[in-house]
């Protein structure tokens, strides 16, 4: 965004102005519009959209796991503590991947490798970074099973993934993902694979993990449930775009976007005063072949104006590091904002 | 914001809805639509569409149009390959001839024209010889003395030799050599004309122009009963645009013919086992059970029969008559043997689409099973059974031409690309065209049908889709 | 356990081809004895005592069953007192060394030019190989084996002596073409089968996962994606190898090597009806011990299978 915060020293990645996109056989996809963020040392970025809304292409851009061809990014950055990481291996001999920054996956029953036993693909990562031995790393890796809580470490670590459960797979992702101990962890929807009870033990041991080794977490998800659990500061994406950046609190009780509005409102509650429907958002996302002249939510967007359909909304804002793009905060506006605000809230913090 | 400023006044007032932002921009197309524009783009599948057309038309019309019989045996041009010389110059009956020692000239020398008549040496006395051994070569004679086919020895006081062992059109390659008196071959031969001592080749290069002599050429059609054109008169054999065979048939022929074979076993084989997979598939994933069981372990039996050596027991079990071409054992014993793939697969489609979630739901809606099989089983069967159709037909292509290649498929007169391969190979040094083109008339089609397969795989897999 | 349940079945597949290829062979107009060869006496008395040929078809089943089972194919019919085991025993080893060659060469080769052209993809060496492979999956084996000698009288033409003989059996020399010419077309086969399977493994989550754990391509080549793209391969190579082993007697005829598919299709052509039952179970019996053995060494690759 360009009224980027003050690069002060905590921020440790800072995304500026990432463009993606794809050359399919029915055209090229932009899938990624000008993308910026930053991520701060020991907290937890939430990226919110709903499915093809470019939030895993951002992440996996940043990362180079997006396949190129037929990807390709056009434009932007990402500095790594000042270091433009895209399309580097590594900043100042040390590898970025696996070291610096850790990744895990949303399904963990296909994303690892069904022919190698868990305790030699964690060991993997510690060979290939630090140079252990072969019984080292191994060793190691039992430790780091232990570390996330997966009983009998020693016996798993020579079984294959298809003896394991689908929690138990994502656990030992984890432990493989935080081997290097990494300055920052990209969970890439990490609960959306797995059943309600298994998901908050795995939130819950992102959270010890986060406390004991002071890493920073990017978390990718669609539930505003794990958001309100674990993020410090959100990021919500529509059609390739940030549409509204802030903290938790601001996000969920300063609502600006009416796409994060309406996100609040499919979203169940459990409050038992509400007897409350949930709405869903009318319509489908824009067709990223051809993105919109105007807002891309224009087409579903309840308080839509007619400028919304004709020019692309600026980023406005609202308040301390709480910014939304959107034609309704602007200053020429002179009818008066919806009251978008007072809409019911979203009672979050147990 | 200085954008704001250029604003209309109406700019912030709320957008009436309108349906069509609604809608999808792209239009939506069916499974078979979007397969068959995907099969479009892919330009060799449908390259090779058209040669697959092509071949249909050169089996179906050709014979039309070239009115060749594939048995009729032409004894003058036997084993031409195509775009040899055909013109053969009238001449007079045969004349015994007993030398003419006055032929201009020094040496070994043509004593007339040589002609596939006759060709007739003449040459001087050698004072060292009690004997002379002509050889005759096709290839020139290099150092070696490689000489060739030995054809007759002399005694000392004949001087000439009449050559009319199989005479073809073309380059003969003579040397005489002179024998001792012990019946061994002396280093020394009859020099050619011309040829100075001690200079190669010793041979005498010979051009043989073919001759046709007047009842001849009557009996061919050539001349009319009642014409009599001068010696010398030059007439054109038939043509043979792809050359003729051992046999002097007409290769083209034969091709547009054996086509027929090839490709009647290369369709309706696959046609038929195909369908009887198809059925017994889709019988034993329904019914499902113990039926299942025992249906599927039949079919793992016959997959572990050893195909070639069945399809040659079959062979000999219907025992081909005299003036049978076999085909009919051969594309029964196909259908038999072949049908457990196809039953495989279809069986594991339909299993796997019994699970589907649309299945369920379908059954849900109170669907009827006649419904599911006809609206959701079969459509969603019908790109892989279309596929293994496509793949089935260069196999059975193959089959049919390795059988009638070790002799144990079609049988002789009846020609099919296979058996004209295997007559072919014989002579594969010297006439290779014999074996080339029913080779390549395989390889086409086969290459043909595999890369129309891989087109239609491509188009008709849904996962691929997905990748993308 | 699940080694003994495929024996068993092994077994019973087997006595299925026996028992199909004997009432094929019975299927035969006339009785085999009968037929217009001429048959040597002795052999003849020998025959008709051996195997009740005067009894009912089923009495003669029991019998060749029980020969069967005491591992005896019985004695030929053209030549006299050869047994049909002696003529196995002399000739499959030259056909297996052919085959087991021809396999090595191709399954090699496909994983190999697979795994190339996989990582090339849509580049000049995929073409260039894809293009061949579909020339060699087209252009019929007899025709690569005529064209392989061609190639071998040109060589020793050209160099004026003899690298590679033509023709016949018995040296390392002996072996090469031929067995290079019989794998030709397994190895376009597996070419294609490991370039799709190693696509498909390309996009694999786990793969992307070692990508994002750092691991360097080559080792990701290695350790996460051949293994895994190599099963598919495995898999088939049991069905492969019954096509490369009964596929062989092409290549044993136009390089006139003496194995045992030459030998078939002579005891076709001559009638030599033990010879043609002992061969086709015994190549029957082998084939359905490869796939077996096959499976095994899957199972010894695969975990999951390994486990189960």
């Amino acid at each position: 965004m360009p009224e980027e915060p003050t690069n002060n020293n905590d921020t440790l990645l800072q995304v500026e102005d990432l463009q993606v996109e794809f050359a399919t056989y029915g055209g090229t996809v932009q899938a990624v519009r000008g993308v910026s963020f930053a991520v701060e040392a020991g907290k937890t970025l939430a990226i919110v959209g709903e499915s093809g809304c470019g939030k895993s292409v951002t992440v996996q851009s940043i990362m180079g796991l997006t396949p190129m061809p037929p990807g390709r990014i056009t434009k932007g950055a990402a500095y790594l503590r000042g270091h433009n990481i895209l399309g580097q291996k590594t900043i100042n001999g040390k590898d970025i991947r696996g070291d610096q920054i850790g990744m895990i996956f949303q399904d963990p029953m296909t994303s690892l490798n069904p022919t190698m036993n868990i305790g030699n693909q964690i060991a993997e990562t510690l060979i290939v970074h630090r140079g252990y031995s072969k019984k080292q790393a191994f060793a190691r890796a039992v430790e780091l099973l232990e570390l996330s809580k997966i009983p009998e470490a020693d016996k798993r670590a020579r079984q294959y993934p298809f003896e394991f459960s689908g929690g138990m797979l994502q656990r030992a992702m984890i432990a493989m993902a935080i081997a290097c101990e990494p300055d920052i962890l990209i969970a890439d929807e990490p609960t959306t694979a797995l059943d309600v009870t298994i998901q908050a033990q795995i939130l819950d041991l992102l959270g010890d993990l986060q406390r004991e080794t002071g890493m920073a977490i990017i978390l990718i998800t669609h539930d505003l449930g794990v958001v309100a659990r674990m993020a410090d500061d959100v990021l919500v994406m529509y059609a390739g775009q940030v549409v509204e950046h802030g903290s938790v609190d601001s996000i969920f009780y300063e609502s600006a976007h009416p796409y994060t509005l309406g996100l609040r409102a499919a979203m169940p509650s459990n409050d038992p005063e509400r007897n409350q429907e949930l709405t869903p958002i009318d319509g489908s996302p824009p067709d990223l072949f051809q993105p919109p002249v105007g807002c891309g939510y224009a087409p579903r967007c309840p308080y839509a104006m007619k400028v919304c359909a004709a020019q692309p909304p600026a980023v406005h804002h609202i308040g301390p590091g709480h910014e939304a793009r959107c034609w309704l905060h602007d200053p020429a506006n002179t009818q008066a904002v919806p009251a978008i605000h007072n809409a019911t809230q979203v009672a979050h913090h147990e | 914001m200085s954008q704001a400023t250029q604003l209309p006044d109406d700019a912030f007032a709320p957008l009436t809805r309108s349906q069509h932002v609604q809608s999808l921009s792209r239009p939506s197309l069916s499974y078979w639509q979007d397969a068959w524009q995907r099969l479009r783009a892919n330009r060799r599948a449908i390259i090779s569409l058209y040669l697959i057309l092509g071949l249909l038309l050169f089996t179906l019309i050709g014979p039309l149009l070239w009115r060749v019989d594939p048995a009729l045996q032409d004894v003058d041009q036997i084993s031409q390959p195509p775009g040899a010389d055909r013109s053969a110059i009238l001449t007079e009956d045969y004349q015994p001839w007993y030398g003419d020692p006055n032929t201009p000239g020094e040496g070994l020398r043509l004593a007339q024209p040589a002609s596939t008549q006759a060709v007739r040496l003449q040459w001087e006395a050698d004072p060292d010889a009690a004997e002379y051994r002509i050889y005759r070569n096709i290839f020139p004679v290099g150092t070696e003395r490689a000489l060739g086919l030995p054809l007759f020895e002399t005694p000392a006081n004949q001087t000439y030799f009449e050559d009319r062992l199989d005479l073809r059109p073309g380059v003969y390659f003579y040397t005489v050599v002179i024998m001792d008196s012990a019946g061994e071959e002396t280093e020394g031969v009859i020099l050619p004309d011309g040829q100075t001592p001690g200079s190669l080749p010793n041979q005498l290069e010979v051009e043989v122009k073919r001759v046709v002599t007047l009842s001849e050429a009557r009996q061919r059609g050539l001349v009319d009963a009642d014409e009599n054109p001068p010696m010398g008169t030059e007439y054109q054999f038939a043509w043979h645009p792809l050359g003729t065979d051992y046999l002097g048939r007409d290769m083209l022929a034969r091709l547009m013919h054996g086509a027929r074979i090839s490709l009647f076993i290369g369709f309706f084989a696959p046609l038929l086992y195909v369908l009887i997979g198809v059925i017994y598939g889709s019988m034993a994933g329904f019914i499902g059970g113990m039926t299942d069981q025992v249906l599927m372990r039949m079919a793992d039996f016959v997959v572990a029969l050893p195909f070639l050596l069945f399809m040659i027991l079959f062979k000999v079990v219907f025992s081909i008559g005299p003036g049978e071409s076999g085909i009919t054992p051969m594309l029964v014993a196909m259908i038999i043997l072949l049908w457990p793939s196809t039953a495989r697969l279809v069986r594991g489609q339909i299993l796997q689409i019994r699970e589907e979630g649309y299945i369920s739901a379908s059954r849900l809606l109170g669907a009827q099973t006649n419904y599911l099989v006809l609206r959701h089983m079969i459509p969603n069967t019908m790109g892989v059974i279309l596929v293994t159709l496509t793949f089935a037909v260069p196999g059975a292509i193959f089959t049919e031409a390795f059988l009638s290649f070790i002799g144990m498929g079609v049988a002789p007169p009846t020609p099919s690309w296979g058996s004209m391969c295997n007559e072919g190979i014989k002579t594969m040094l010297t006439t290779p065209h014999e074996l080339i083109f029913p080779a390549l008339f395989i390889s086409i089609t086969v290459l043909a049908f595999n890369l129309l397969g891989d087109g239609l795989r491509d188009a008709l897999d849904a996962r691929m889709r997905n990748r993308e | 356990m699940y080694t003994l349940k495929r024996l068993l079945l092994g077994l019973i597949t087997i006595w299925f081809i026996a028992t199909a290829t004997f009432f094929g062979m019975h299927a035969v107009p006339g009785d085999p004895l009968t037929t217009d060869k001429a048959l040597n006496p002795t052999i003849r008395e020998n025959l008709e005592e051996k195997y009740g040929l005067d009894k009912p078809l089923g009495t003669q089943y029991v019998i060749y069953l029980q020969n069967l089972v005491q591992g005896d194919f019985g004695i030929s019919f053209t030549q006299e007192n050869r047994q049909v085991n002696d003529i196995i025993a002399e000739h499959f080893p030259v056909s297996a060394t052919l085959g087991i060659l021809a396999i090595v060469f191709s399954a090699a080769g496909g994983v190999l030019w697979g795994a190339l052209t996989a990582l090339y993809r849509n580049r000049l060496p995929d073409t260039i190989i894809m293009f061949l492979v579909i020339l060699g999956i087209s252009v019929p084996s007899f025709v690569v084996a005529a064209i392989g000698q061609l190639s071998l009288v040109n060589l020793n033409q050209t160099a004026g002596t003899s690298i590679l003989p033509v023709g016949g059996w018995g040296t390392i020399w002996h072996m090469i073409v031929p067995s290079m010419v019989l794998g030709l077309s397994t190895m376009a086969y597996l070419t294609r089968l490991m370039r799709s399977s190693m696509l498909e493994i390309v996009n694999a989550d786990y793969v992307r996962t070692a990508k994002a754990k750092g691991v360097p391509a080559p080792q990701i080549f290695s350790r996460h994606q051949l293994r895994n793209a190599i099963l598919p391969v495995i898999t088939v190579l049991g069905p492969q190898i019954a096509i490369i082993t009964t596929g062989g007697f092409v290549v044993e005829i136009i390089f006139a090597i003496p194995g045992l598919g030459r030998y078939f299709v002579q005891a076709v052509q001559q009638l030599d009806y033990t010879v043609i039952m002992g061969t086709t179970v015994f190549y029957g019996a082998f084939l359905v011990f490869m796939v077996i053995l096959v499976d095994l060494i899957y199972g010894f690759i695969d975990p999951r299978v390994r486990l189960e």
